[in-house]
């Protein structure tokens, strides 16, 4: 009797994508990823913000677990260029299940640029201030451009220390100082939120947006209108910047999102060949059966 | 517990509960069934605690309160107390109508709530749409030739002519004031349709991908973080 992918057991289609996916991670192994146009556009909008204090960027890290595998390697990717430009940071976030890498992410990196250049350091307070979980979405981000002291409307840090106490917002109260808002999430709506109400009559902070893949196309009609200024396309968008970091400080401990990119792409090749051979079995014996 | 054997706790742990969840793959089980339920339960539970822990009670009952002055030993203050603050129990009392949906004789005060919410939900959304809309409706207003100095770029102007196409052939599509019968309407009707499913096709594609990143991600942590931290226990035990 002929063989027949439709018989085919779907825990050996699960087993053969594992398998595939797992082999980049055992062997640590990554390809050279894609030029990516957008996360381009984002690496030259955060290298043209001037170092020092005066200025903070926003990123706010609304994801959680179920979206991490992107979402974290964005945000880390972004707010390492932040941190090696010197540009002060805030992280926020309305999403509750985010808390612990506002707490996670930036120590990660400043151990890692501290042991990366010894002499250099990466204090909180200074280069970033984790400002927490905030209440209230859309009134809360409302809020933000009305504001005529920035460091009122936040109040306090995650830790409940005074912003007014924290160097990092020394000189910041205008909306204006807002040199960058980054927004890294997958969550449906969360994104629109910044896009609708995070501006003022007189300005508009540049926005950039890290989207899960399921995502993207929404998240082009809004880089094409000019309403993103950069944008990281799920891994691979993740995988480019890290590129960039890379070839701009070869000393760069390399991060995941190669590595996970590198897996990703596999697992879509064996997906498109599994489906070309399904159809070429279904199409065979189709055949085979109207010659019966 | 030390902060490392938490750390290694946490680790071990997660990597039971995401192997017991992919284990739906081989077949519905009872493990599987457990860890789902713990999944939902905490994601339940998280969010209200946590926002009761660092906004509720941090940020609006302790400053109402006054619990967060404090007294130094010379007698002065941190800061005086801003009476003030009692007015945050205005739209909290308010919002607090909510519950006399259970009560059958005084249903009606929360309707006042609802209301207020609907209408202030329905003013967001108004003023945020536009927002939000009236960039992307100015750029797509297009040219279909594009010219730098005296030079046509071939790719922009194939670029904008298949994307106003496309605007125009689904906006067609969705015409329902008028039956479609000529030629030329059904074959705009039908392109506009073509385009949608090769848009659908897209977010199809790009889901499957975002799939495949947390299925990564979840391999990752299972075979550098949870196998070693298994094989350091593994080796610690044996030595």
């Amino acid at each position: 009797m002929a063989f027949s992918f439709a018989a085919l057991d779907r825990r050996i289609v699960y087993g053969l994508v594992l398998l595939c996916l797992a082999l980049p991670i055992i062997f640590e192994y990554s390809l050279p990823p894609s030029r990516m146009k957008a996360a381009d556009k984002l690496y030259q909008l955060v290298e043209a913000i001037p170092p020092g204090p005066g200025k903070i960027a926003l990123l706010a890290f609304d994801f959680g677990p179920s979206t991490r595998a992107e979402n974290e390697v964005q945000a880390e990717v972004l707010m390492e260029h932040l941190m090696r430009r010197r540009v002060p940071v805030a992280v926020f976030s309305l999403y509750p299940q985010a808390v612990d890498f506002l707490d996670a992410i930036p120590k990660r990196l400043a151990k890692k640029l501290t042991s990366e250049m010894p002499g250099e350091r990466w204090e909180y307070g200074v280069d970033w201030v984790n400002l927490g979980y905030r209440a209230g979405t859309a009134l809360f981000i409302q809020s933000i451009p009305k504001a005529e002291n920035l460091a009122e409307v936040f109040g306090k840090d995650a830790e409940g220390t005074r912003l007014s106490d924290l160097p990092a917002f020394k000189g910041i109260k205008d909306f204006k100082q807002i040199v960058l808002v980054g927004e890294v999430t997958g969550l449906a709506g969360m994104f629109n939120l910044y896009v609708q109400f995070f501006q003022s009559a007189e300005y508009i902070p540049p926005l950039v947006h890290g989207c899960t893949s399921i995502t993207i196309p929404e998240a082009y009609n809004y880089l094409d209108s000019g309403q993103l200024k950069g944008l990281l396309e799920g891994l691979a968008g993740a995988a480019w910047y890290s590129e960039l970091l890379e070839v701009a400080n070869p000393a760069r401990t390399l991060d995941s999102a190669p590595m996970r990119n590198t897996a990703t792409g596999i697992g879509h090749m064996i997906i498109i060949a599994l489906v070309l051979l399904g159809n070429l079995s279904a199409i065979a014996v189709r055949f085979r059966s109207k010659k019966a | 517990m030390t902060p490392d054997s938490w750390q290694l706790a946490t680790i071990l742990v997660g990597g039971v509960a995401t192997i017991a969840i992919y284990s739906f793959l081989i077949k519905e089980n009872s493990l599987y069934r457990f860890f789902e339920h713990l999944f939902i339960g905490i994601a339940a539970g998280y969010g209200p605690v946590y926002a009761i822990r660092t906004n509720l009670w941090p940020r609006i009952l302790e400053p109402m309160l006054g619990l967060d002055i404090m007294h130094f030993p010379d007698g002065t203050v941190s800061h005086s107390y801003n009476p003030l603050l009692m007015l945050y129990l205005v739209p909290m009392l308010f919002g607090m109508l909510y519950y006399f949906i259970y009560s059958r004789r005084f249903s009606w005060l929360a309707k006042l709530v609802i209301g207020f919410s609907l209408g202030a939900s329905a003013g967001l959304t108004f003023k945020g749409f536009f927002a939000e809309i009236i960039p992307q409706i100015v750029t797509s207003f297009r040219p279909l030739v594009v010219f730098e100095g005296e030079n046509l770029l071939g790719m922009e102007s194939f670029s904008n002519t298949v994307f106003i196409v496309t605007l125009l052939s689904v906006m067609y599509y969705f015409f329902f004031s008028f039956r479609v019968s000529g030629k030329v309407d059904k074959g705009i009707s039908f392109t506009g349709r073509w385009l949608m499913m090769t848009c659908f096709g897209a977010y199809f594609g790009s889901t499957v991908m975002a799939r495949m990143a947390l299925l990564v991600e979840r391999l990752e942590f299972l075979i550098i973080d949870w196998w070693g931290a298994l094989g350091g226990i593994i080796n610690s035990t044996v030595a």
